[in-house]
């Protein structure tokens, strides 16, 4: 069973990463992430928006309101310079992580 | 295609957190559920289909809700409470001082009148303006999305710094009168306490509640309105 703090690191860093392409609001980036993930990482709801209030009160995230042009009004989150600060080290520690996952299972395998 | 943003208010009928906040929270998931359903639906889903699977992406409400709610409770009190009772407290203060300085600079003497031996001190026209005054603090304190309990207190925020004032003085003119070895009688300070009780805090205290409870009575009654249109 993985853990909540790896759930919420790896869900963390995908957020990050795909506002690191530029902004978003939250069904754009549930969608963006299970695109780009060929659907291995997918948000609902209670895991999203609890996540990315977290993020915002961290300062990693900023939310703004926006109105599209169909007059619907939407939450727009983009990364703050402490977001983008803190996205390299997260990077750096999942490619360690999994890097010697990838090791054990290979030496497991063996 | 459903009312996605009742069915949100609905199913987060129990989070506790403030009218604003909540609005917010509401608006935003209702966005992203329509959205959802929009796009199932482009993809050639049938209304039905399309709304059963953007109800199970949402996930579990009563999760979302305690998640939610905890994370928006773990925000700093500090924060909230500052534009919620010390801004509009602090206002109504500065404009009561502001108020009562200019009535006095006008001329406007004040009223005494004799109750039971004691010589009680009412500035009339300042009384008169302390109502709006009550209902400026009231209305920003609300507006910051104040408690019942919040926006009264910041209502009558003078007076409780008055009082607090009036409590702090008279032990140290006690302590200073004994270090000078005069004898201060006790009925006398109790007296001056009565009638600047009553001049200066009783009276206005009471005058600023009838502002504050005035505008809150209003402001909360449309801020309920337009909670009963939407959901």
């Amino acid at each position: 069973m993985i853990g909540t703090g790896i759930k919420r690191g790896t869900a963390e860093l995908a957020i990050l990463s795909v506002l690191e392409e530029g902004p978003l609001h939250g069904y754009e980036m549930a969608r963006r992430i299970e695109e780009q993930t060929k659907g291995a990482l997918r948000f609902t709801l209670a895991a999203l928006y609890p996540m990315l209030y977290r993020m915002e009160q961290r300062g990693w995230i900023r939310g703004a309101w926006e109105t599209s042009q169909s007059g619907r009004r939407k939450r727009c989150y983009r990364l703050t310079p402490a977001g983008k600060k803190k996205l390299s080290p997260l990077r750096k520690e999942w490619a360690e992580l999994f890097g010697a996952l990838k090791r054990l299972t290979k030496v497991a395998h063996a | 295609m459903p009312d996605w943003r009742k069915l949100v208010q609905r199913r987060l009928s129990g989070l506790a957190l403030d009218f604003t906040e909540k609005e917010e929270i509401h608006t935003e998931l209702a966005a992203h559920l329509e959205e959802s359903y929009e796009a199932l639906c482009t993809e050639g889903l049938p209304e039905q289909d399309a709304v059963q699977k953007t109800l199970a992406q949402a996930g579990d409400w009563k999760d979302l809700q305690r998640k939610i709610f905890s994370v928006k409770r773990r925000r700093q009190p500090m924060h909230k409470r500052v534009h919620q009772l010390w801004i509009p407290g602090l206002l109504a203060m500065a404009l009561s001082t502001a108020f009562l300085m200019t009535v006095q600079r006008l001329g406007f003497q004040p009223r005494m009148v004799s109750w039971k031996e004691a010589d009680i001190v009412f500035n009339v026209p300042w009384l008169l303006l302390l109502p709006f005054i009550g209902a400026v603090g009231t209305y920003i304190s609300s507006r910051a999305g104040g408690t019942r309990g919040t926006v009264l207190l910041a209502s009558v925020f003078p007076v409780i710094a008055l009082t607090a004032a009036f409590l702090l003085m008279f032990p140290i003119s006690w302590i200073i009168e004994r270090i000078m070895g005069s004898q201060g009688d006790f009925r006398n300070v109790a007296a001056v306490l009565l009638e600047d009780g009553i001049g200066w805090i009783l009276v206005p205290g009471a005058a600023l509640l009838a502002g504050g409870l005035f505008t809150h009575a209003l402001f909360g009654r449309r801020s309920s309105s337009r909670e009963t249109a939407i959901g």
